[in-house]
């Protein structure tokens, strides 16, 4: 094999001309899925009875966690493989994600002034300043080493990959230990930022559209960032 | 003659299957071929969007449940 035009087919025949190990034929799932739909759908049942907010958090995580899982969306890949692989297709996604939840939140809230009534959600309104920074950095670099952002690594670990049990296990003692310290955080750090809601700044309409125009010219980036690396090779 | 390489990255997370790949094709001549294997489902994603994205011949076999063998044809 010492032509240079390597064709897909003849990776084809490569592929099937290697010999097969000794494979089990798969076993159907369906059985499995049959149980586990049943399952869920009793836990959800069982937790309307209780409380239906508990029951439409049910409904959400699952959605939430089967749109993951299927779409392969991952924070971490998001902010990683620009710098590793050129590619910004899942960059991209998040920032549309991000373009979404900013007209859907701000149309919660703004629905809520407008009738007079106190703002869902200002309690994540929370001061800004190096220590945001300093704090994503660390976030950063060990969201890469143990693959996986919060989300991600609870979506891994219900698929069944077990290296990353280990990633959730220290995931809960580091959150536990932030929990216990984080008052003195708080008092040290994070009250000496300032807090900015920006429809205070810029007024409602203004704030979206700058958030708008701010995502987009992240995505303009992101996508330029991609075919640069292309010429690049 | 082109040779045939197996590597093995079961139960690595991604970002270090690709960077195997990466190591191992900078060592290799053109026609060789790498079976990478996988059961990641995020390198799934990333290992043959960026193989292809270097120009590389790939093609996807899912062996077993949550187990991958990817093909990758040096051809640059």
């Amino acid at each position: 094999m010492t032509e240079t035009n390597n064709t897909q087919s003849s990776l084809s025949s490569r592929r099937s001309s290697r010999p097969s190990r000794t494979r089990k034929p798969k076993k159907s799932q369906l059985p499995k899925a049959y149980v586990t739909l049943a399952v869920i759908i009793l836990i959800g049942l069982g937790l309307g009875m209780v409380s239906q907010t508990l029951a439409l958090f049910w409904v959400i995580g699952l959605g939430f966690g089967f749109i993951l899982q299927k779409a392969k969306f991952c924070f971490t890949a998001s902010m990683r493989d620009p710098y590793l692989t050129g590619s910004t297709s899942i960059t991209r996604a998040v920032l549309i994600a991000f373009a979404i939840t900013t007209v859907g939140f701000t149309a919660i809230k703004y629905g809520y002034f407008a009738k007079g009534l106190p703002i869902p959600g200002m309690g994540y309104v929370v001061p800004i300043s190096l220590a945001t920074a300093a704090g994503a950095f660390i976030f950063g670099i060990g969201m890469v080493i143990a693959g996986g952002c919060a989300s991600g690594t609870l979506m891994r670990v219900g698929e069944g990959f077990t290296m990353q049990i280990l990633s959730l296990f220290f995931f809960i003692v580091g959150s536990l230990w932030g929990a216990h310290d984080f008052g003195w955080w708080k008092l040290n750090f994070i009250v000496k930022g300032k807090a900015v809601f920006l429809p205070d700044v810029f007024g409602w309409f203004g704030a979206v559209v700058l958030q708008l125009l701010l995502i987009a010219a992240l995505y303009i980036a992101a996508e330029k960032w991609e075919n640069r690396k292309n010429e690049a090779h | 003659m082109s040779k045939e390489y197996e590597l093995d990255c079961m139960g690595e997370a991604c970002p270090v299957p690709l960077i195997k790949l990466e190591n191992k094709l900078n060592e290799l001549e053109v026609g060789d071929l790498v079976i990478v294997q996988i059961d990641h489902s995020c390198a799934m994603k990333n290992v043959p969007e960026w193989a292809r994205k270097q120009g590389h011949n790939v093609e996807i076999e899912e062996v077993d449940d949550g187990e991958w063998e990817v093909f990758v044809e040096k051809a640059v």
